[in-house]
């Protein structure tokens, strides 16, 4: 198993391979502007929840990455997890009917974490399987136990992601692919410890 | 590599176990009715009638916490009764939950908003996270426990990741399954999609107007070929296949054609190594919404050709029970396996005009039932099959 | 008339975060959904229904009335100018 490529994003900016892609630093709305700054055409980024928006833009820096000639369609996995749930949605959705007494349909779409990965196969078609954990921190041994166990069963690839937003206001977007190779997953997990520990530092 | 069932446990509002649940199911019993609280009683659902506290002392429960995880230890408890912690079996636990501890954080913040306390110590039962490590904590298990959350295939999501670790040698025992408590939030989120009907569901029936919504947890023991020799249990069924596909669609609707679906039961089928044909029942998700039923009686046709198995829906029995509904349909079809049972679609009257295709209408048994598929699907086009097969 | 449906278009696009849009990109008589139109889906049609409850005190129960009433910002202030 190896690492091809990986992403982050969070308020501060968006960041490539551990390069800066995207300073978002000062703007009011990082996101926002972060995918005007990608410059794709999908104007349903605006109705997305944070979560969704920030794996949208983390997917689409890592595309070109994607090794040229696997099936996409059938063999890409996904794999996210975090620990909030969608709690910054679910609160969101709860005021709408506590205080407005007008529960909100495109609110509630999104009180579910693994909207997220529907948004990612719906945007770029993709059919294979995806499953969403909950966990109590990034835990890169699951994702190298569970990657391995769809490269067992065929799937080619793995996108991986850790996408928190928590009632405090932090929020962070770590996505990594992963695809066969003979490193061991012990390997991967020093790896992805050390990553994601760089990009929250920076 | 062989996948063993050798536990389960159910609570809905058809039943308190196993029991319980197979005399309801003999008797066309629904559990739906009248909702009972103030969030439910304009609502027809598949409610359990007894408190939080109630259950606790009811089932002799060790922890008091929110119904999710309460049902979900009820149902867990069950499945796990007469299995023993052994220090060279290693044991985890997968559940799956879509709302967690809401029904006690959204009482919390109701007082909150009101300025009737300030205490912030009840949200510690809500994370999702929680409720399994709570379950665990009930059975003993203290080594890998896990949370899936991807709606209503949560359940079955855990059974499949159960019997892969199982494969993969990184577990001995999987206790799988999921667990959802009814809450003033899953209500409000469902009446704003609008898809209640307000009378008794009816899937797959051309009149159908929406779900009812219900409540439970259902729960398995999986085991390997090498792990019963350990522990001497009797197996009572296989799990044979498992799958997972994505429907590409919409974030909440299924697509017209029905092809995550398709694609769920023809992986789920390839992993069994069985053909369409060898499939003799199937446990639909059928959740009576006018747009889940007719993708998915498609995605039954593009399986199964013209020659589709005796199906049903068991919604019109426990309601739509979300997370645990793979769970508790899974302990359903492992005692079709066993009693032979076709189960019924209750409230059908007429076939969806542009599929035809009529469920099982009666319950039987003494059939010959090897091999059952059942589906779950979840928002997030998030789609998940598996397969049961007599030992 | 014309004050309602520039109301309109400025709630619509607020309710159903189309931030990419003014009032101005939005025709009287365009249509609302399909690929044609704004695009909008099944959810924005059930957002129609919340906006018509909370501005205008104006209930639908059958969301498949909205298929004739939210075809375009004119039919849409035809039906809140009949009903209100």
């Amino acid at each position: 198993m190896k690492v091809l490529a990986h992403s982050y994003v969070c308020p501060k900016g968006v960041k490539l391979n551990g390069e800066p892609v995207f300073d978002t630093q000062a703007e009011e709305n990082p996101l926002k502007s972060a995918y005007q700054q990608l410059g794709v055409e999908y104007p349903k980024f605006y109705k997305m929840d944070v979560l969704s928006k920030m794996a949208f833009i983390g997917t689409e820096l890592l595309l070109p990455f994607f090794p040229a000639g696997t099936d996409l369609e059938n063999d890409l996995s996904l794999i996210f997890a975090n620990t909030s749930s969608s709690q910054h949605t679910d609160n969101l959705f709860v005021d709408s009917y506590e205080k407005l007494n007008n529960p909100s349909p495109s609110l509630f779409v999104y009180t579910l974490p693994n909207i997220v990965t529907g948004e990612l196969c719906i945007r770029h078609k993709w059919y294979g399987e995806n499953c969403f954990f909950i966990e109590e921190q990034f835990n890169p041994k699951n994702y190298a136990a569970w990657a391995q166990s769809g490269f067992s069963k065929g799937n080619a690839l793995c996108l991986c992601g850790w996408v928190e937003a928590k009632t405090n206001g932090e929020q962070e977007c770590f996505l990594f692919l992963l695809s066969p190779s003979d490193k061991t997953e012990h390997t991967i997990e020093i790896e992805l410890s050390t990553l994601i520990k760089q990009y929250r530092n920076e | 590599m062989r996948i063993y069932v050798t536990g389960y446990g159910v609570i809905s509002s058809i039943g308190e176990n196993v029991e319980e649940t197979l005399i309801s199911l003999r008797s066309e019993k629904t559990g739906i009715r009248q909702g009972q609280k103030t969030y439910t009683e304009r609502f027809k659902v598949g409610e359990i009638r007894w408190s939080n506290d109630e259950l606790v002392e009811r089932f002799s429960l060790t922890q008091h916490a929110s119904r999710t995880a309460l049902l979900g230890m009820i149902a867990a408890k069950e499945a796990f009764k007469g299995h023993e912690l052994l220090a060279d079996v290693k044991t985890g636990l997968i559940s799956g939950t879509s709302v967690g501890g809401m029904d006690v954080s959204e009482i919390a913040y109701k007082d909150f908003l009101n300025g009737e306390t300030d205490d912030l110590n009840v949200y510690r039962n809500h994370p999702s996270g929680t409720t399994s490590e709570q379950i665990a904590k009930e059975l003993g298990i203290d080594g890998y426990v896990n949370t899936i959350s991807t709606a209503c295939s949560s359940a079955a999501n855990s059974m499949m990741l159960g019997a892969r670790m199982l494969l993969n040698g990184q577990l001995d025992r999987a206790v799988v399954g999921g667990t959802d408590g009814l809450s003033q939030f899953t209500i409000s989120g469902f009446r704003s999609l609008m898809i209640f009907d307000d009378e008794w569901c009816r899937p797959f029936d051309e009149t159908r107007k929406g779900l009812n919504l219900g409540e439970g947890a259902g729960f398995l023991v999986l085991e390997t070929e090498e792990t019963i020799q350990k522990t001497g249990k009797k197996p009572l069924a296989v799990l044979s296949g498992w799958s997972n596909a994505s429907d590409a669609y919409h974030q909440t609707a299924s697509s017209p054609e029905g092809l995550g679906a398709t694609l769920s039961m023809k992986g789920a089928l390839s992993i069994a190594g069985l053909k369409p044909e060898d499939i003799d029942y199937i446990n639909a998700h059928g959740t009576a919404t006018p747009n889940n039923d007719l993708s998915e009686s498609h995605g039954i046709k593009n399986v199964f050709g013209n020659t589709v198995p005796p199906f049903s829906s068991t919604k019109a029995y426990t309601g739509h029970t979300l997370a645990a509904s793979g769970g508790i349909e899974a302990v359903f079809g492992i005692l079709a396996l066993n009693n032979g049972s076709l189960l019924p679609n209750l409230n059908f009257s007429q076939a969806i005009e542009e599929t035809g295709l009529t469920p099982v209408k009666n319950y039987s048994e003494g059939n010959d039932v090897k091999h059952i598929l059942s589906n779950s699907f979840g928002f997030g086009g998030n789609n998940s099959t598996i397969i049961l097969s007599k030992v | 008339m014309s004050d309602l449906k520039e109301n309109l278009k400025a709630q619509i696009i607020e309710q159903l975060n189309l931030e990419d849009l003014t009032p101005a990109d939005i025709q009287d008589d365009a249509p609302l959904f399909g690929d044609q139109g704004l695009g909008l889906d099944s959810i924005d049609a059930l957002e129609f229904i919340v906006l018509l409850d909370s501005n205008y005190g104006i209930k639908i129960t059958d969301p498949s009335q909205g298929k004739e009433i939210f075809q375009s910002v004119n039919t849409l202030a035809d039906f809140i100018s009949k009903n209100q």
